[in-house]
């Protein structure tokens, strides 16, 4: 049994929920319909134990190739618009300079991993987009219509990043119909 | 847990408590396999996808 080998003195840190690490090489995408294809899931970690053990082994943002996406979300959504949880949701971006985002990803992770967040339940998961002059990191949530829970995720995020700028929030409607042209629907 | 409420049952933590585990869990949890499908993820030194079957007996 777990008693014999002293397991109660190392005993685990239960998160609230289970958490996977998706991945998405940049070198298999190609064309906008094959987006999500090369989508791999890492890891599920459901403890604070786990959660160290896995980010200690994995990259950082800084030292990722360029075109890779690295996310980290709810094990019952998977990060695709099509995921019926995160069909009606969105998105609030946060950009950085290339080599400058892995602090704040490691914050924004563990917020949400810790439930720091007021409107946790409304959080879907984070990415990290590693690309050639920028990184971006992006909290995915719900219900975008939710505008005073959107808002305050918002504004909760950037406390936590210590984040002054503006950022704004897309809903994914209208990433998929605007692409690059979606407007913010709110910034904080 | 099957209490309702806004979040008052969530296992909460704080950035400072859940940091201080962070120099104490360096190895990758037992028995997760590095396959090669994922390698690209993982920093050097990590072992890469040892031969399927392995823990077979």
């Amino acid at each position: 049994s777990a008693e014999s080998k002293g397991a109660v003195a190392n005993q685990p840190h239960p998160l609230e929920h289970s958490w996977t690490f998706w991945f998405d090489s940049g070198s298999s995408k190609t064309k906008q319909a094959e987006w999500g294809a090369s989508m791999r899931p890492i890891y599920t970690f459901s403890t604070v134990e786990e959660f160290w053990s896995l980010y200690n082994n994995i990259h950082h943002p800084s030292t990722l190739a360029v075109g890779v996406d690295l996310y980290c979300f709810n094990h019952k959504i998977e990060p695709k618009w099509e995921d019926p949880v995160c069909a009606n949701g969105g998105k609030w971006t946060v950009n950085f300079n290339r080599y400058k985002s892995d602090t704040c990803w490691l914050y924004t992770l563990l917020a949400m991993i810790g439930e720091q967040f007021d409107h946790g339940d409304e959080i879907c998961g984070a990415v990290v987009n590693v690309r050639g002059k920028q990184e971006r990191i992006s909290l995915w949530t719900k219900n975008a219509s939710n505008e005073s829970a959107m808002v305050s995720i918002g504004k909760q995020w950037k406390e936590f990043l210590d984040h002054n700028e503006t950022i704004g929030f897309i809903f994914h409607d209208d990433a998929e119909k605007y692409a690059k042209n979606a407007k913010n629907r709110y910034t904080v | 847990d099957n209490q309702e409420g806004d979040g008052c049952t969530a296992k909460k933590y704080s950035r400072d408590f859940l940091l201080k585990f962070a120099d104490q869990y360096t190895s990758l949890p037992e028995a997760f396999e590095v396959t090669s499908d994922i390698a690209e993820v993982f920093t050097y030194g990590v072992t890469i996808s040892r031969s399927v079957g392995r823990d077979h007996h």
